[in-house]
């Protein structure tokens, strides 16, 4: 570039335009040549708890699917491995780190949301291995048989995934995400998608449905759910309010509570950044099937921490509902306009992809895209100190 | 409505379907008795898992498409075949 200059100095005013495209050209080129260099150095870590059946699986399927490309099981392996490996991203299940099996929990008389079930000695020193560039031998919890089977060999990724009850239990882990998403599932709701997914099983009930959402509250309550104090984004589902006393969970209300303040996030915001906003896009310009769609954004507290909160009750009927919103949104990390829009189309058979939740777990999705392009763009331009770390 | 959804959508393998069912009979009789309550949870915690298992294995089952899977091993065939351009 510095050659280039020199000789374009003698340019004509025309060819001078020329020659700037052509560098940018080539700009492009090297900063994905060193993004592919600094990947190599290190690995972003992220972090996703939920309640077993909240659809952690479906917001993976979403995250990996922003950075392209499908997420397969190791090829060749334990075919009940529970990781899945896509080009970008690594996504390893944390019951993976269960210090006692099925039989081990029953004599002991603990459930597999007790701390005492998981070892986060060995789950510390594996991600800690994985951030600093190192295959790691991870055990496989066999969800069928309910067995600790033979390790599988696990290289460290471009960004890995940490999926489970208890991704910010452990401080040592906690400190070592670069972000941390919790799901939040409201009681009503986990009851109703929990009828939709056993009811139709041999042997479930209603009754036995609650008494296993029943006696797992306890439990729950004490070791999972405090854990989202602690989580930079939290998508809380709750009942609409559209419909009064509704609870089938069919409609839902959904609630992004994002931190503020952090340095590589930047939370999403409704026409103007920090105010209060109620907003019913039904009206001349769009027009909504029974029971509409209602957003609300503004600041919050949560936990103490400062917040912005983005709220939507309600479902899409048809794409021009979701470009509209989509067009009223700033600060998505989209990279063309409609991103969000074309993603969720992409997979319009994914459970939620009408309301709030494919919504806001694609909006975390890009979001985490842009963190990650943050971390190792931050990694390249000081090569110096990444040596160091 | 709950179900007809149920039976157009592909069925659990009967030997998850079977440990689910007998799992929730334990669970039963393990809360039966009193001062129980860590038997209880352990074994219902045990449904919730062996649940969600049978739920992903009817989600891999779903995503099973026998023209997908046939061509996977005879992509040269008629009915397989795809060009970029």
């Amino acid at each position: 570039p510095a050659a280039g200059k020199a000789h374009l100095l003698g340019f004509h005013q025309k060819q001078l335009i020329l020659f700037t495209s052509e560098r940018r050209a080539a700009a492009r080129r090297s900063s994905s040549s060193s993004f592919e260099v600094s990947c190599e150095a290190k690995t972003v870590v992220i972090g996703l708890a939920a309640d077993s059946g909240c659809g952690k699986s479906t917001f993976m399927r979403r995250l990996t699917s922003v950075f392209g490309g499908a997420a397969e099981p190791p090829r060749g392996g334990n075919p009940d491995s529970n990781t899945l490996i896509s080009d970008v991203t690594t996504v390893i299940c944390l019951d993976d780190y269960h210090s006692l099996d099925r039989t081990g929990r029953k004599e002991k008389g603990v459930t597999a949301l007790d701390p005492r079930a998981n070892n986060f000695d060995l789950m510390y020193e594996q991600v800690k291995a994985i951030k600093d560039g190192k295959a790691i031998e991870k055990p496989i919890y066999n969800h069928v048989t309910g067995l600790l089977d033979p390790p599988e060999l696990i290289q460290p990724p471009k960004i890995l995934v940490i999926e489970g009850l208890h991704p910010m239990y452990d401080a040592r882990v906690r400190d070592l995400l670069d972000f941390s998403i919790y799901l939040d599932i409201s009681n009503d709701v986990k009851f109703a998608w929990k009828i939709q997914r056993d009811m139709a099983e041999r042997g479930h009930s209603l009754e036995s449905i609650k008494a296993s959402i029943q006696a797992r509250k306890p439990d729950f309550d004490a070791y999972i759910d405090p854990q989202k104090k602690y989580a930079d984004a939290v998508i809380e589902v709750l009942p609409t309010q559209l419909i009064p006393g509704d609870n089938e969970g069919k409609v839902l209300r959904v609630r992004l509570i994002m931190k503020e303040g952090l340095k590589y996030f930047k939370p999403v915001y409704l026409f103007d950044e920090g105010s209060t906003i109620n907003w019913i896009p039904c009206g001349r310009k769009l027009t909504c099937s029974y029971p509409g769609i209602k957003f609300f954004y503004g600041p919050d507290s949560y936990f103490s921490n400062e917040v912005s909160l983005l709220e939507m009750d309600g479902q899409f009927d048809r794409l021009e509902e979701l470009i509209y919103v989509e067009s009223h949104l700033s600060n998505l990390s989209t990279k063309f306009y409609g991103e969000v829009t074309q993603q969720l189309l992409k997979h319009s058979d994914f459970p939620g992809s009408n309301n709030g939740t494919g919504l806001f777990q694609t909006i975390v999705g890009l979001k985490i895209r842009d963190l990650y392009e943050q971390l190792i763009a931050e990694t390249a331009a000081t090569p110096a100190e990444a040596a160091k770390v | 409505a709950l179900a007809l959804v149920a039976r157009s959508a592909p069925s659990t393998p009967p030997d998850i379907a079977a440990k689910v069912s007998e799992s929730i009979k334990k669970a039963e009789e393990a809360c039966a008795g009193e001062n129980t309550e860590g038997e209880c949870a352990a074994a219902w915690d045990e449904v919730e898992e062996l649940s969600a298992a049978a739920s992903h294995a009817r989600d891999k089952l779903k995503e099973n498409d026998p023209l997908e899977n046939y061509c996977k091993d005879n992509p040269e065939t008629d009915e397989c075949r795809t060009y970029e351009d």
